[in-house]
C-alpha cells in the first residue's frame, strides 16, 4: 500500500505550484509534507486525493495508476484542517458515512461505527451533532471517519493546526500511535516543525513547489541540504555566520555554541545582548564584535546579566557549511 | 424617552403601510353604499360577505387564482431545477480565465432592463409558438424571469458551504452529484426556501406579462383578473378587495413561514467577505 509520485507538475495561471514533484510513500510510511504556506505542499496533496487534477506526471497508489481517477475510486482517506464533519448528520452518521456510500448492510455499518468510535474515545457522543462537540472531539471524528475503511493510504491537511497547544502535543502522540497501528501510508501537511520532526519517518521539505530535501528527521537535522531547510527547522533556528572572502555561510545550530563566562581554551570573546529563560534551559544571544549576533542554548541555571562579557566556541564536528551562492551545503 | 420616540417613529411607518391594507379589507366586508361614505366609516361598519361571495360564485375569481397558483408553482419548479444547478456550477467548477464571472455577470444582466422591452418580442414568439392564452406559456415567461434571480441567491448560499464538505464526501466515495444531492442540497435547505418564496411571490404578482400574454377568461391569472374588475360602467371596489384579501394570504403564510431565511438570503454576503 504505497503512494507514489511521479513527476508531478501544477500550475494556477502563472504560479507554478507544483515544479516537478517525484515522491514515494512506501507501505506503512509517514511521510510529512513540511513548508512554509504557499510552498505547494497543501496542492500537492490535493492532486493525491484527486482534488486537482495535475498538468503533468502520475500519481500511483499501490501501483496501480490513479491519475485520471475521481478521488472515490482511488480508495484513500483524508482529514480536512477544518475537519469538514457534515453538520447535517450525527457523530454516527459522519464516521459511517464512508460505509454507507458504499452501499454495506446496516448492520455492518453500525458494528464498524461502534467499533472505530470506542477505539477513538467517542462511543458517549455518537448521537450529538459536530456543532455540539468540542474542536479536539470533532477532529476525533474526522479521524475515525477516515479510518473506518481502512483505506489504502491517509491524506491528512494540517489536521492538528485547529487544536490549542496543549491537546495538539497530545493529540499528536495519539496520532503516531494510531497511524503504527493500522499500518497505512501516511501522507501529512504541516508548517510546524514540531509535528514534522515528531510525526514523520521521512520529511519532504518543500519551498516553491520544490522538495529541498527528503529524509529522515534526523538526517534533515543534522545534515541539511541547503540553507533553506537549515533554517526552517530548529527552535530556535540554526545560527548562520557569512565567512569572508570564499563566499561560504557558516551555520551551527544554538546547543552547538558552547558559552562561558570566563575565557576557555579556543574560545572568542562577545559580549551578552539578551537572554531567555524558558525554565528547563535558557536561550542567550550573544553580540560579535564584528556585529553579527548568535545564539546558544545553554543551561537553566545559565543567567548573565546584559552586556556580560562571554567566551563563545562552536563544537566540533558539529558546524555545517553552505555555499552563499547556491544555498547548497558543502560536504 | 429615545426608546419611546423609536417606537413612535415605527408605529407611524407601520401605520402608512397598513393603511391601504386596512382600507381594502374593510372595503371587501362593508355594503357597497359604505364604501364611499363621507365622513369615511372607518370601524363602525355593517359587515357583508356578500363581495366574497360575488368574487368567488358569481364572478370567475375561483378560477383566476387557480390559474396563478399552477402558473407560480409551475414556474417556480422549472426556475429551481434550472437554476440551482447553474448556480452550483457557477458556484463550484473551474471555468477557463473569468469566464465564470462573464457568464454570471450576463446572467444578471436579463434583470436590467426593465420587463416592458422585451414584451413585444416575447408576444411575437408566444404567438409563433401558439403559446398565447395559456398557461404554459405565462409559466415558461416567469421562468425565464426568475432565472437569475434563483441563479444568483442560490450562488450565494452555496458559496457559503465549505468546499471542504463536499470534498470530504467525494473522498468518501461520492461522485460530485452525489455530493451535491446528498451533502451541498440538504445544507441548503434554508436557502432554497428563501429563493423558492421570492419566485413564487413575483410570479404570483406578476401583471404585466399576464395582462399582454393572456387575454381569454380562461387563462387569464389574478392580477389581470382583478384589474379587469375596472370596467367601462362600473368599478366593482366590493370584489376586486375581496379578491384582493384572498390573493394576499398565501404570499402572506410562505413569507411568514421562511421569513428568517428571507432575510439572511437577502443580506447574503453582508456578513461574511
Amino acid at each position: 500500500m504505497s503512494v507514489v509520485l511521479e513527476d508531478i507538475v501544477k500550475r494556477f495561471g502563472n504560479t507554478v505550484a507544483v515544479d516537478h514533484i517525484s515522491l514515494a510513500v512506501e507501505p506503512g510510511e509517514f511521510v510529512v509534507l513540511l513548508g512554509p504556506s504557499g510552498c505547494g505542499k497543501s496542492t500537492l496533496l490535493r492532486i493525491v486525493a484527486g482534488l486537482e487534477a495535475p498538468e503533468s506526471g502520475a500519481v500511483r497508489v499501490d501501483g496501480r495508476d490513479v491519475t485520471a481517477l475521481e478521488p472515490r475510486d482511488r480508495d484513500l482517506a483524508m482529514v480536512f484542517q477544518n475537519y469538514a464533519l457534515y453538520p447535517h448528520m450525527s457523530v454516527a452518521g459522519n464516521i459511517g458515512y464512508p460505509l454507507r456510500v458504499r452501499k454495506r448492510p446496516q448492520a455492518e455499518i453500525d458494528a464498524e461505527v461502534l467499533k472505530v468510535a470506542a477505539k477513538l474515545g467517542l462511543a458517549e457522543l455518537l448521537n450529538r451533532r459536530p456543532k455540539e462537540l468540542s474542536g479536539g472531539q470533532r477532529q476525533r471524528v474526522a479521524l475515525a471517519r477516515a479510518i473506518i475503511r481502512r483505506p489504502k493510504a491517509f491524506l491528512m491537511d494540517e489536521p492538528l493546526s485547529n487544536l490549542d497547544a496543549r491537546l495538539r502535543v497530545e493529540t499528536r502522540f495519539e496520532l503516531k500511535h494510531l497511524q503504527h497501528e493500522l499500518g497505512a501510508a501516511t501522507l501529512y501537511v504541516t508548517h510546524d516543525q514540531a509535528e514534522a520532526m515528531t510525526l514523520a519517518h521521512r520529511i519532504a521539505v518543500m519551498r516553491d513547489g520544490r522538495v529541498l530535501q527528503f529524509d529522515t528527521p534526523f538526517n534533515i537535522y543534522n545534515r541539511p541540504a541547503n540553507l533553506f531547510v537549515a533554517g526552517f527547522l530548529g527552535s530556535p533556528s540554526m545560527n548562520f555566520i557569512g565567512l569572508p572572502g570564499n563566499g561560504t555561510t557558516l551555520g551551527v545550530r544554538p546547543e552547538d555554541v558552547e558559552i562561558s563566562p570566563v575565557p576557555f581554551e579556543k574560545g572568542q570573546p562577545a559580549t551578552v545582548y539578551a537572554a531567555e529563560e524558558m525554565g528547563n534551559e535558557t536561550f542567550i544571544r550573544i553580540s560579535l564584535p564584528a556585529g553579527e549576533r548568535l545564539t546558544a542554548r545553554v543551561a537553566a541555571d545559565v543567567r548573565p546579566d546584559f552586556d556580560a562579557p562571554v567566551w563563545y566556541r562552536f563544537r566540533a564536528g558539529r558546524t555545517h557549511l553552505f555555499d552563499t551562492k547556491t544555498t547548497e551545503a558543502i560536504q | 424617552m429615545k426608546s419611546a420616540a423609536k417606537y413612535l417613529v415605527a408605529c407611524a411607518a407601520l401605520a402608512v403601510s397598513w393603511a391601504p391594507i386596512y382600507w381594502m379589507v374593510t372595503i371587501a366586508l362593508k355594503r357597497e353604499i359604505d364604501q364611499f361614505a363621507s365622513p369615511p366609516l372607518w370601524f363602525a361598519f355593517t359587515l357583508t360577505w356578500e363581495h366574497f361571495h360575488d368574487a368567488f360564485f358569481v364572478r370567475s375569481f375561483g378560477r383566476e387564482m387557480a390559474n396563478s397558483a399552477v402558473v407560480a408553482g409551475g414556474s417556480t419548479v422549472a426556475a429551481l431545477l434550472l437554476g440551482v444547478p447553474a448556480a452550483y456550477g457557477l458556484a463550484r467548477l473551474q471555468w477557463p480565465g473569468s469566464l465564470g464571472e462573464r457568464v454570471g455577470f450576463w446572467i444578471l444582466s436579463t434583470r436590467m432592463l426593465p420587463p416592458i422591452v422585451t414584451i413585444v418580442p416575447l408576444f411575437l414568439m408566444m404567438r409563433e409558438l401558439r403559446l398565447l392564452n395559456s398557461l404554459l406559456g405565462l409559466a415558461l415567461v416567469y421562468t425565464a424571469f426568475n432565472l437569475p434571480f434563483v441563479v444568483w441567491m442560490m450562488r450565494g448560499f452555496f458559496d457559503e458551504i465549505p468546499r471542504e464538505l463536499e470534498e470530504a464526501a467525494m473522498v468518501d466515495g461520492e461522485t460530485r452529484l452525489g455530493a451535491l444531492l446528498r451533502v451541498v442540497l440538504p445544507l441548503s435547505r434554508p436557502g432554497l426556501a428563501a429563493t423558492a418564496v421570492f419566485c413564487l411571490i413575483v410570479a404570483w404578482n406578476e401583471f404585466l406579462f399576464a395582462l399582454i400574454l393572456s387575454q381569454t377568461d380562461a387563462s387569464i391569472t389574478l392580477p389581470v383578473g382583478i384589474a379587469s374588475r375596472v370596467t367601462q360602467y362600473k368599478i366593482e371596489w366590493g370584489s376586486m378587495s375581496a379578491a384582493g384579501v384572498v390573493a394576499m394570504l398565501p404570499v402572506l403564510i410562505f413569507a411568514a413561514a421562511v421569513q428568517k431565511h428571507l432575510v439572511r438570503g437577502l443580506s447574503l454576503g453582508a456578513v461574511k467577505g
